[in-house]
């Protein structure tokens, strides 16, 4: 096909139809000849002229005129078959078929502009619409990006990339993309002055023209935030006008997005930072009001064994030796659950999971618990068919721990605490449910947060809790690929669930071992 | 009458050492107390003590450092001291030949029983056999006619499950790591695979404990392994 290809390059069909339409003229006029009068046949001529006009170029509805006049001269004006002209006047008749052929090619050659002018346009709303339908539902930049370079490869026929100043790190044109194409020199160079100078450069336009790929700046607010790049799908390909311009309306669109992205994650990270600013002042004055308060009764208790020991009944010293020990326990737990707590937070819980009955990792935890859970009745419903979870079991001891603490603290005495496990689906559901007043409306989500104490904390009396035990669990769990909520928080008493997912390295079966 | 057993404190902290000095010295031990792993050293050799109380976390030197050079020349019964969240290097410490450890902050009651668990068990010669029944609140244990009975009610466990309760037997009132364990109960290839510990944990404490999530003498110590408490402890 190649050699033809100049051909149809100069639109040569054209000029073939409008030799073939003269010659049928002439054809049709030697027929008539004796029939018509000579003012006719000019007609004829004309119509012809309008014809080729109307459906071609400039070219050739110009070939059309010249081929008619000479056709016309050498067929009908006397003398016959010779260009000889012996009627002056016919002249006039020759001007006036060159004078339409030439309206007529302007005008038309007019119309098809438009036509194409609208139908570019059309095609290009069409490509616009279709990123822009897409980007409005992608979140995330990556998502947009991913669109983008999707939709731009499609309309411009090609591979298509982004590259975003800020992903480079420093902004500088020095750090480009361990990817094939922009080890080209001509490409960054061509990348470089796209952005510098906000408008495209590379293949298809003329500046660094001899890059691989069309470079085109992502401009939006005055400014270049990337170069997207478009690789050729063959290196012979030619990207016209029309389809470069489509291009870069995507870009520009693209362009708006992604800053429109960027500018939100920059909103939502100086929000973050606010947010953890804020948390670590509440952090501080939680800490040292609940520190502050264990310590001065350990202070107190042990100044006044060691001062007034001689006035002291032996009953008055065992107490105040009693408190020492349970404010320091209680100050072991807030220190431990801050520790956790920070673990949860810089996300450093390095989760060593290891199939195990989740029997006893809850085990652990009553055991733990023995004391603080003797004003309560504790029932455990594990059914015996519960598959082995894949967990790190000091990780959800402490689930336990936080969860059964909780509704030991915020429960009356004597009601029962329900511990209950089944599977459902790929996952071990757990629930740990009390018999207390429940949880306010509305805090289902807020208890889980830092801090947050709900508004029966005035059960739990001077020993309340560091607001932090949910956030823990919350922060565990999720390590764990599961998802922990409140199922029922008020009436019956509240109920916490959370899922532990079976997904995990597979296990080897143990060895047979013969029935004794 | 014998003279009060020796105990070696190896303790950074000032405040920790006078605690435990006080503590066991009111129960009738006598201690030898140092500050560095340089100096305990020293006192291992120098002293001959009959249990090693020993932090992990020593300024001059790494405490498991410390055990392996201890068991290199001594059998001393070694109980390491360590923080909560060190589990890995509890498990560091027993698998190099630490007898037991204690999470501070502990009681006194924890720390007593851990000493006389060790001193109990360094008492016997090696190689010694056990008594031939070994008791435990309602469980009795046949060790020459492998019989296991639950009050007067005969249990019937499988050879493995036997094993597995043997080994934490040998070793009653001490912890056993899973490593431990799985080496014992399977053998050296299996000293990874702690899930077949945990199945047949599990099944062993369906057989012997009242309440299985609720376990009075195989008790589990989170991230280290299990201990047989046998009333001690």
């Amino acid at each position: 096909m190649k050699p033809f290809r100049w051909i149809r390059r100069l639109g040569a069909n054209e000029y073939v139809t409008a030799v073939g339409i003269i010659a049928v003229t002439t054809s049709v006029g030697l027929v008539l000849r004796a029939h018509l009068k000579i003012t006719d046949i000019a007609m004829l001529f004309l119509l012809a002229v309008v014809i080729v006009g109307y459906r071609s170029r400039r070219g050739p509805s110009l070939v059309a005129s010249l081929l008619s006049i000479a056709a016309f001269d050498f067929g009908f004006v006397p003398p016959y078959y010779t260009f000889d002209v012996h009627d002056k006047a016919y002249f006039l008749t020759f001007g006036v078929m060159f004078a339409v052929a030439l309206v007529m090619a302007q005008l038309t050659a007019r119309i098809r502009e438009q036509i194409e002018d609208a139908r570019e346009r059309e095609h290009r709303t069409a490509a616009l619409l279709a990123l822009t339908r897409e980007l409005a539902g992608a979140e995330g930049l990556d998502a947009q990006v991913s669109i983008a370079v999707r939709h731009i490869g499609l309309t411009g026929g090609g591979k298509a990339s982004v590259l975003l100043d800020h992903l480079r790190g420093d902004g500088q044109a020095s750090r480009w993309p361990e990817d094939g194409l922009f080890d080209s020199v001509a490409v960054r160079v061509a990348a470089t002055w796209a952005c510098d100078h906000g408008e495209s450069a590379g293949w298809g336009t003329n500046h660094c023209a001899e890059a691989e790929a069309l470079l085109v700046p992502l401009q939006s607010s005055g400014r270049s935030i990337g170069v997207v790049s478009l690789e050729p799908e063959s290196p012979d390909r030619v990207l016209s006008l029309t389809e470069r311009r489509t291009v870069e309306a995507l870009v520009a669109q693209a362009a708006a997005t992604f800053e429109r992205t960027i500018l939100a994650q920059g909103r939502e990270q100086a929000r973050l930072e606010v947010e953890s600013e804020r948390l670590r002042t509440a952090l501080l004055s939680s800490l040292s009001h609940d520190l502050r308060t264990p310590l001065s009764s350990i202070e107190g208790a042990a100044s006044s064994l060691l001062q007034d020991s001689g006035a002291l009944s032996d009953e008055v010293q065992q107490e105040m030796a009693e408190a020492i020990l349970q404010e320091s326990r209680r100050m072991t737990r807030l220190v431990n659950n801050l520790l956790d707590m920070v673990r949860v937070e810089t996300g450093d819980l390095a989760v060593q999971k290891e199939w195990q009955p989740l029997e006893e990792a809850l085990g652990v935890a009553l055991l733990r618990l023995e004391e603080r859970l003797a004003t309560h009745r504790v029932e455990t419903r594990l059914p015996r068919d519960l598959p082995m979870v894949p967990i790190d079991e000091l990780l959800i001891e402490q689930v336990f721990i936080n969860l059964l603490e909780n509704a030991a603290k915020y429960t009356p005495k004597g009601t029962t605490i329900r511990v209950s496990a089944w599977q459902g689906g790929d996952a071990v559901v757990v629930e740990v449910a009390d018999a207390g007043p429940g949880i306010p409306t509305g805090d289902e989500e807020a208890i889980f947060r830092k801090f947050h104490r709900t508004s029966h904390v005035d059960q739990a009396g001077p020993a309340g809790g560091s607001g932090l035990g949910l956030t823990i669990c919350r922060g565990i769990v999720a390590a764990h690929g599961g998802r922990i909520w409140l199922e029922r928080h008020e009436g019956a008493g509240a109920a916490f669930r959370f899922t532990l997912p079976l997904q995990g390295p597979p296990l080897g079966a143990p060895p047979a071992d013969a029935a004794a | 009458m014998a003279p009060p057993p020796l105990v070696l404190l190896i303790e950074d902290e000032p405040q920790m050492r006078r605690f435990l000095c006080a503590t066991l010295r009111a129960h009738d031990y006598q201690v030898v107390e140092s500050a560095s792993a340089r100096e305990g050293l020293a006192q291992v050799a120098g002293r001959n003590p009959e249990v090693i109380l020993l932090d992990l976390g020593l300024p001059d030197r790494d405490g498991l450092e410390v055990a392996r050079e201890i068991r290199r020349s001594s059998r001393t019964p070694i109980i390491v001291l360590s923080a909560r969240g060190q589990e890995h290097d509890k498990v560091s410490a027993l698998d190099l030949g630490a007898d037991d450890y204690l999470t501070k902050p502990f009681g006194v009651s924890e720390l007593l029983a851990r000493v006389r668990v060790a001193l109990r068990h360094s008492a016997l010669p090696p190689g010694a056999s056990p008594e031939p029944v070994f008791k435990a609140g309602a469980l009795r244990v046949d060790l020459v006619r492998r019989q296991v009975f639950r009050g007067d009610e005969e249990a019937h466990l499988t050879p493995t499950e036997y094993k597995l309760l043997a080994a934490l037997i040998r070793h009653a009132g001490r912890v056993v790591t899973h490593r431990q364990l799985l080496q014992e109960v399977w053998g050296p290839n299996y000293a990874d695979q702690s899930h077949y510990l945990r199945v047949y944990m599990a099944q062993l404490r369906h057989k012997l404990e009242e309440d299985p999530t609720r376990p009075r003498l195989l008790i589990t110590e989170p991230g280290v392994g299990y201990r047989f408490r046998d009333g001690e402890v």
